[in-house]
């Protein structure tokens, strides 16, 4: 699922565009990747919590205070401004969010679990993104950071069929009590979030948490004996992957109005 | 304060201060950096010291020692010449960042410069 070791990063279509300076929009089947001058200012993809949810999630911005950034900011695309001149966010909680989500959703981007997307390459020259530049990201680095998360969910564990089939604890393997003995904060809370019917970008989102993070975690509990791991080209347990949504408080309009810049761009790009 | 590079350029005027970073420590990712970076090289730095933080974040041992169980919140490197210094940054959004002081020991003092950390990562998330 993660880059092929040995890649030829320079050749792929972000290098080129970077290479070129360019602005605009790199729009694929798993999101897209938002270019100023040649560095990389915005991505998104849908299986991704992206900066609204990860605020939301844990009650750091109501609903409301994100709809009416959006709302307000979007249209101008300076939406990360208005929060900050707002006082609703510090500068510094702007940029560590918005750098984390942008990270995570690239390498959904540019490597997606499900092998049947390709990689990105409808460019939109001059498409901007609504929530504006809040802190460019040079191509090669992001690159390197993705090689990176690659060879660390290939050490974690290697079996790639855990990153896209439904989550299932093994039944008993929790040591009960709550000793030093069982799994830490981020894998706890995964091993919770796990029904038997929920992938770990499920997981990801009803926890508002980093879907890169929540990948590293489930393969830390496979390797560990704690979820199953499917056999290799076997349909997942559960039957197909499930479709319905998930619970939890979605910001309701914010997430109108998102879509519809989203949709926008999509048909722009077409 | 101005974000990150505020952050960090402040960072570097604690005595002693030789190289900053914020480090993503799910990964070693550096999200900004200032100064030298031991071994001239703040990537790799940041990857080590990601690993150490992971390592001491995640472990029960220390995460749920004593009556006030909570999050580690400071590690101390101290190494001949050196000190390493790691604060983890608090947010009420999910993230896992911390920032890094690498320090000139015949010039840092430790209690300085761990309290000017605390205030340095407490204001970077305050609004």
């Amino acid at each position: 699922m993660t880059i092929a070791p040995g890649t030829d990063l320079a050749s792929t279509p972000l290098a080129r565009l970077a290479a070129e300076g360019a602005t605009g929009a790199l729009h694929g089947h798993a999101g897209a990747l938002y270019l100023a001058d040649g560095a990389v200012v915005h991505a998104e993809s849908p299986v991704v919590p992206d900066v609204g949810r990860r605020l939301t999630a844990g009650g750091r911005l109501s609903a409301e205070a994100w709809e009416e950034a959006v709302a307000e900011g979007g249209p101008d695309y300076r939406a990360g401004r208005f929060l900050v001149e707002h006082g609703r966010l510090s500068r510094g909680e702007l940029e560590l969010c918005h750098l984390s989500a942008l990270f995570d959703a690239a390498y959904f981007v540019l490597s997606p679990p499900d092998r049947s997307q390709r990689a990105p390459e409808r460019f939109l020259k001059e498409a901007r993104h609504w929530l504006g530049p809040v802190r460019p990201v040079p191509v090669p680095l992001l690159q390197r950071e993705l090689c990176r998360r690659g060879d660390l969910l290939r050490r974690a564990w290697p079996w790639p069929e855990v990153d896209t089939a439904p989550v299932v604890p093994v039944p008993g393997a929790v040591p009960s009590g709550a000793s030093g003995a069982g799994p830490t904060c981020g894998r706890r809370a995964v091993l919770e979030a796990a029904d038997g019917v929920r992938t770990p970008v499920q997981i990801a989102r009803a926890l508002g948490r980093s879907a890169f993070a929540t990948l590293l975690d489930v393969r830390r509990l496979a390797a560990a004996g704690l979820v199953r791991t499917p056999a290799p080209g076997a349909p997942a347990e559960g039957g197909p992957r499930a479709r319905t949504p998930l619970p939890g408080p979605a910001p309701a309009a914010a997430v109108e109005v998102s879509l519809l810049y989203r949709i926008r761009d999509a048909l722009e790009a077409l | 304060m101005t974000g990150i590079d505020g952050c960090l350029a402040e960072a570097m005027t604690i005595p002693g201060a030789r190289g900053a970073g914020l480090v993503d420590w799910t990964s070693g990712l550096t999200l900004g950096a200032v100064g030298e970076g031991p071994d001239g090289d703040h990537e790799a730095a940041a990857a080590d010291a990601a690993e150490l933080a992971r390592l001491a974040f995640e472990n029960g041992a220390f995460t749920r020692a004593g009556r006030a169980a909570g999050p580690v919140e400071d590690l101390v490197v101290t190494a001949r010449g050196s000190y390493h210094l790691i604060r983890f940054v608090e947010t009420a959004f999910d993230s896992s960042v911390f920032l890094y002081l690498w320090l000139d020991r015949a010039e840092a003092n430790l209690a300085v410069a761990l309290f000017r950390l605390k205030d340095l990562t407490a204001r970077l998330v305050l609004a």
